[in-house]
């Protein structure tokens, strides 16, 4: 197997490949990216059992061949090349020899076919969607995702596709953040899939092609596949049901809380500094236009500060994980953050003040 | 500023529990005392007396073994309650001389006297005190080890017994430790024995050749405690009462365990158990560790750390599924099943953040 190709080709293909790829493997061969080369087209892979990225590469040659080498070593040798040279690989006994100009380099393979299958069930679902459509709902879902929770449930988005209704939840238990929006054309599916946490983050990654864009997503009970122009990503699904969190809307509100997104964030990461720093514990009293911050901490150390608000309701006063707060604000594209807080304080919900396809859930904590 | 050295004695008491049967039961005395599992069980010899050990018993040897070796012996079940309230009587005997003792285990504790103004501050007469206090009211024998640190207490207590004791003293320390087998020293198993071998450290004079940084490549965290203890340094302190790192309950089985979906109910049973002495101590675990042991002994130890506290039974099914996932549990039969909590917080810590799912 022999080839030249332009660094500028497979630099960002070896990008991305890389990323999916553990540090740490339980088979050797798992560091290693997929070669084959089958007359113009060259592909690579590279997984770790739970997402697969596959590129196509069309270029100008004619031969075949298949081999795999380590990924990463190679990427930072092309990432090192200068720009836009002529790269040459040639396959000589069990070694994959990387030149250009007078650097040469001699790699480590493992055979092809011991490479694992990534095994999928067939698709039978799919839909279409506007690359920007697709990201603004992945981005304002993926922060709320828990991280190893023992609810694995939680550690990834639920994706719900009712027709052209698409609908993206993101949840830890302490916040939830909801995305509904609509897609072009009728899909006629009627389902609910759980993303892993690892696949969501590699595919929002992925998503900085041209943003008008149409990507193409198919789904089956097991698994999920995005094709994005010559990149083809395919991913485990969570097996299990997305727990109910219809509650949190079915209660009565106080009258919303007006704030300068930008006034709320300083108040709150100044004060912040002061709060037990695990918990992050800070809290609000809200009373006519007034919304005073405070915390302490168990250093007996104590910060307070008071910003405008516009608020018509009753006084009220509540404590939240400051993080959380600021995760939602700044995850808002507005200059104005509406906060509504629930009724019984069980519940805050964060919105801009126009309709949105976008909302958060912040949950209180108890002093 | 030179830290004053410190007095440390280590006590151990000597065939504890089989001593203790013997104390109970005058027929025993003088006889070859097994206590442990019995000789047709899968059980193991936890301690047996002195004159047991004559026929090449030792504690951990299967109980069906010690049969063979010594058909004559007698075999004892454990009676805990009375071994825990043996212990707590010594320990009341500790409190007379210092309130920094470090109980290591039933039989055996630190105590630090370095600050004791008895005996005219003499450690080794102080240690015969007790040794003779212990006698007098328990009917039990002892023995001690008197030196600077804890390591070489340990070692000085096993140097004359039973009921006897040994100083190494502070310039005897380092020749102490320069000529013992590397396979002696604290935190070195049959593992770390074989590294150690493999790298021309058969004594501890040989890990005096050995910079601290080479030593961290092969030993990590241990690394440190190798190079100090080699020049005769081991400044952990004894430490008045451990908070404990760790909870966990084992069951070995009257029977082989075979069936996957037997194995993680007992495992779901074990967690259960745990969880319930981790609430009792108003705690919550973020990590789970399951040990396997198979029936020829080999062992594994997976585990797993959460975000959250552990508090769903429910949810850890899958959790125990994934963690043995791909291993050979039940193909291969079990002989023991373990589950450790660990990772430890207070409760209280925790009551603050509500939970849209709780």
């Amino acid at each position: 197997m022999k080839f030249i190709i332009n660094r500028e080709l497979i630099l960002t293909p070896l990008q991305q490949i890389v990323s999916v790829i553990e540090k740490r493997q339980t088979m050797p061969i798992l560091a290693n990216v997929l070669f084959k080369l089958d007359n113009n087209l060259l592909t690579l892979t590279g997984t770790d059992l739970e997402v697969q990225i596959v590129v196509n590469i069309a270029f100008d040659n004619d031969e075949q061949g298949s081999i795999t080498v380590p990924a990463r070593k190679l990427l930072d040798i092309c990432k090192s090349l200068p720009s836009a040279v002529d790269i040459k690989f040639e396959l000589v006994k069990d070694k994959l020899k990387v030149q250009s100009g007078r650097s040469r380099f001699s790699l480590s393979t493992l055979e092809a076919h011991d490479y694992p299958d990534f095994e999928m069930t067939a698709m039978d679902c799919q839909f279409t969607i506007k690359t920007a459509q697709f990201k603004t709902a992945l981005d304002k879902t993926a922060f709320c995702m828990a991280n190893q929770d023992i609810r694995y449930y939680l550690n990834g988005i639920m994706l719900g596709i009712f027709n052209r209704q698409l609908k993206l939840v993101g949840s830890d238990g302490h916040r939830l953040s909801i995305y509904e929006g609509e897609i072009e054309t009728e899909t006629g599916i009627e389902s609910r899939i759980i993303i892993p946490r690892k696949g969501v983050l590699e595919l929002t990654r992925l998503l900085d092609n041209d943003p008008e864009q149409e990507i193409q997503v198919e789904f089956s009970k097991n698994n999920i596949r995005v094709v994005i122009e010559n990149l083809t990503f395919s991913a485990k699904l969570v097996d299990s049901k997305y727990p109910d969190f219809s509650k949190v809307f079915e209660q009565s509100f106080n009258s919303p809380v007006h704030v300068q997104k930008q006034v709320l964030k300083d108040a709150l990461t100044r004060v912040s500094i002061l709060s037990n720093e695990k918990f992050r514990g800070v809290e609000f009293v809200i009373e006519g236009n007034s919304l005073q911050i405070s915390t302490n901490n168990p250093e007996h150390e104590e910060a307070d500060e008071e910003i405008a608000i516009e608020y018509q309701g009753e006084a009220l006063s509540i404590a939240f994980n400051s993080q959380y707060i600021l995760d939602a604000v700044s995850n808002l594209d507005s200059e104005m953050a509406v906060l509504t807080i629930a009724e019984n304080l069980s519940s805050c919900f964060i919105e801009e003040s126009s309709e949105q396809n976008y909302k958060f859930i912040v949950m209180p904590m108890r002093l | 500023m030179a830290i004053p050295l410190r007095k440390i004695i280590h006590i151990d008491m000597d065939a504890f529990f089989a001593a203790v049967e013997q104390r109970d039961n005058p027929s025993y005395q003088n006889k070859p005392i097994i206590v442990g599992g019995l000789p047709d069980s899968r059980g193991v010899v936890a301690t047996c007396s002195y004159e047991a050990r004559k026929y090449g018993i030792h504690s951990a040897m299967s109980s069906s073994r010690a049969f063979r070796l010594c058909p004559h012996a007698i075999f004892v079940k454990p009676r805990f309650t009375q071994y825990k309230e043996a212990s707590q009587q010594i320990q009341g005997i500790f409190y007379q001389y210092t309130s920094q003792i470090e109980p290591q285990s039933l039989d055996e504790a630190y105590l630090d006297v370095t600050h004791s103004l008895l005996c005219q501050g003499s450690a080794s007469r102080l240690a015969e005190k007790i040794r003779q206090q212990i006698l007098d009211e328990t009917g039990l024998v002892a023995s001690a080890g008197i030196s600077y640190n804890k390591f070489l207490a340990k070692l000085a207590s096993g140097i004359n017994k039973p009921n006897g004791q040994y100083l190494i003293t502070p310039k005897q320390g380092i020749g102490f430790i320069a000529q013992l087998p590397i396979g002696r020293f604290h935190g070195v198993g049959k593992a770390t024995e074989k590294k150690m071998h493999a790298l021309g450290i058969a004594k501890g004079a040989d890990l005096l050749r050995f910079s601290l940084p080479e030593l961290k490549l092969h030993f990590g965290k241990s690394a440190i405690f190798f190079y100090q203890i080699a020049q005769g340094v081991d400044d952990r302190p004894v430490r008045a009462r451990q908070e404990s790192k760790s909870i966990g309950v084992e069951i070995t089985y009257a029977h082989d365990l075979e069936e996957r979906s037997e194995i993680y109910q007992q495992l779901m049973n074990l967690l259960d158990k745990a969880l319930d002495k981790v609430f009792a101590k108003t705690l919550y675990a973020h990590t789970l560790t399951v040990k396997v042991k198979y029936h020829n002994f080999q062992q594994i130890t997976r585990s797993l750390t959460f975000s959250g506290p552990i508090k769903k039974r429910m949810l850890m099914l899958p959790v125990f599924q994934q963690l043995l996932e791909g291993e050979s549990v039940g193909q291969t039969k079990v002989r023991l099943l373990g589950v450790t909590l660990s990772s430890l917080e207070q409760q209280s810590l925790y009551y603050q953040q509500v939970d849209l799912f709780d």
